[in-house]
């Protein structure tokens, strides 16, 4: 816990000043960032230049930031207890790195930028660091780097310091460009996170789907659950192929027929309460999976049935077909309500 | 006249997919019973008259849900060009630059699939019938596909539906 501020010498940070006003004048296209970026540094600007002495390289990224603390400040003696008040801005810290001059080499910009969110474990990160300033440079910046994205995983204390170790074991071989916290066991490439996260879309979308199936919530696994859903849509063009046929062949009067619904029956029929009614549902067998071969006379035998099962309700409503249209409309209702819900989801 | 069955078919929402859908459909029917003069007995006219009633419901319903999304998309654009060529183009295969270049972002796709590895959800083939089943479903990747699945599953139900109830009120003495 021994300051290594007092080690550093004034041509240091001469060299420093101009390495950071060359670095300035390439501006980053985040201005609002930058700006914020300015201000978190500037609280505690001897400890950030503390940090940036501990990675001992002269490429101080992040110090482009920050003109005014560097030029004045060659020593600072700073106790690593003081509170670093970073606020979090890991996604500035991203992007930070992406400008640097990162490569394979020196990944050190987030060292001055780790959110202070646990103040305790940023604490102790230094403080582990410390203990050995002559490893390297990636152990160090890898230590703190993720640090600055733990917010989620405040929970995770000293362990996953020691994560952050074995997955910088890991990656050495690779070029890690962007370091993420992973969950324990998983690896941290690219590559991979990008598959994950397509991995987790799929699941999402499968989830919803399997809702819409009737009948699909028990089924487990992704292969079986598509195989309901494929027949649940292949059964439904069915339904809608033989109904097509059905009104090619009936009587295509159509005027004649609805003239005799007449409007003192339909009216009263409106005014009844919807929502009171349980929709009765018309096709009850289709969802069921595997009966393939006695859909079509479920079919028939449901449309020869309905009418009389109309009549069979006891609601007074249910006595003609026009409340089955009704109750299919509030069922219906529920259908788009549902619409909505999905496409929010979506 | 036909304005009677829509009061009685659409008394909610007159926003809802069911409602444009009923509207588009009995609009259809009573534009395909006036064409048609004299009632058809023949098994070729049935047939007939079954193939623009299916075309009618799948019109309506593609052309309420609009071009929100791409199923719809792709079923308007086939009806259209169905329309357009008459009943041969459904046969022909690379006839329109369109379809070659459509053809191609099929090729893309299933490239891309192979070289990345994309094994999560292969099991059976299962993805590409899904793929046949839903309109347009061969230019989408897997993501999007089921997504797409989702909302042609529920127009589908809508569907099914209204067109029982027209039937019902077709099957009334």
């Amino acid at each position: 816990m021994d300051p290594i501020a007092g080690t550093v010498p004034g041509l240091d940070a001469l060299h420093f000043c101009e390495e950071i006003q060359r670095l300035m004048t390439v501006p980053p296209p985040q201005q609002e960032n930058a700006s914020s970026f300015t201000a978190l540094l500037d609280l505690p600007p001897t400890q950030a230049m503390e940090l940036l002495h501990l990675s001992q390289e002269p490429e101080a990224n992040l110090a482009a930031v920050r003109p005014a603390a560097v030029s004045g400040e060659p020593s600072c003696v700073l106790p690593f207890n003081s509170s670093l008040m970073f606020p979090s801005d890991a996604e500035l810290i991203e992007r930070a790195a992406k400008f640097s001059i990162f490569g394979g080499g020196g990944e050190q910009s987030p060292v001055a930028a780790n959110p202070g969110v646990d103040l305790e474990r940023v604490k102790s990160e230094p403080a582990e660091t410390d203990s050995n300033p002559n490893s390297s440079l990636e152990t160090k910046t890898n230590n703190l780097r993720p640090s600055a994205k733990r917010k989620e995983r405040e929970k995770k204390g000293k362990v996953s310091v020691k994560k952050t170790k074995i997955e910088v074991k890991e990656d050495a071989d690779k070029v890690p460009y962007v370091h993420v916290r992973a969950r324990r066991g998983q690896a941290t490439d690219s590559h991979s996170l990008a598959e994950r996260a397509r991995r987790e879309k799929i699941n999402a979308r499968m989830k919803l789907l399997q809702e819409l199936v009737p009948g699909c919530n028990k089924i487990s696994g992704t292969a079986l659950v598509l195989d309901e859903i494929i027949n649940h849509v292949q059964s439904l063009q069915r339904q809608v192929e033989f109904l097509s046929m059905r009104l090619a062949t009936v009587d295509p009067r159509i005027d004649s027929n609805l003239d005799h619904l007449l409007a003192p029956e339909s009216l009263s029929l409106m005014q009844s309460n919807f929502s009171n009614m349980a929709p009765p549902l018309m096709w009850p067998e289709f969802p069921i999976s595997g009966n393939r071969q006695q859909y079509q006379q479920q079919w028939h035998f449901d449309a020869l049935h309905q009418p009389g099962w109309g009549r069979e309700e006891d609601n007074h409503t249910f006595n003609t077909p026009e409340a089955l249209l009704i109750s299919c409309n509030s069922s219906a209702n529920s259908a788009s309500l549902h619409t909505g819900h999905v496409k929010t989801e979506l | 006249m036909s304005m009677n069955s829509r009061s009685l078919l659409l008394s909610p929402n007159p926003n809802s997919l069911k409602y444009r859908f009923t509207n588009g459909l009995l609009s259809a029917l009573s534009r395909i019973n006036r064409k048609q003069s004299q009632q058809p007995r023949s098994a070729r006219e049935i047939r007939k008259r079954h193939r623009l009633i299916k075309a009618a419901a799948y019109g309506s319903m593609a052309s309420s849900v609009g071009n929100r999304r791409a199923w719809s998309r792709a079923l308007l654009w086939k009806i259209r060009n169905q329309t357009r060529r008459g009943y041969a183009a459904r046969r022909n295969i690379t006839s329109s630059s369109r379809q070659l270049s459509m053809k191609k972002r099929i090729c893309d796709l299933q490239k891309g699939d192979q070289s990345k590895n994309r094994v999560e959800v292969g099991g059976m083939g299962q993805v590409d019938k899904l793929r046949r089943l839903v309109p347009g479903g061969q230019i989408m990747d897997t993501c999007s596909l089921l997504e797409e699945t989702a909302h042609y599953m529920k127009c589908l139900v809508t569907q099914v539906k209204v067109m029982t109830s027209i039937v019902e009120i077709y099957s009334l003495p």
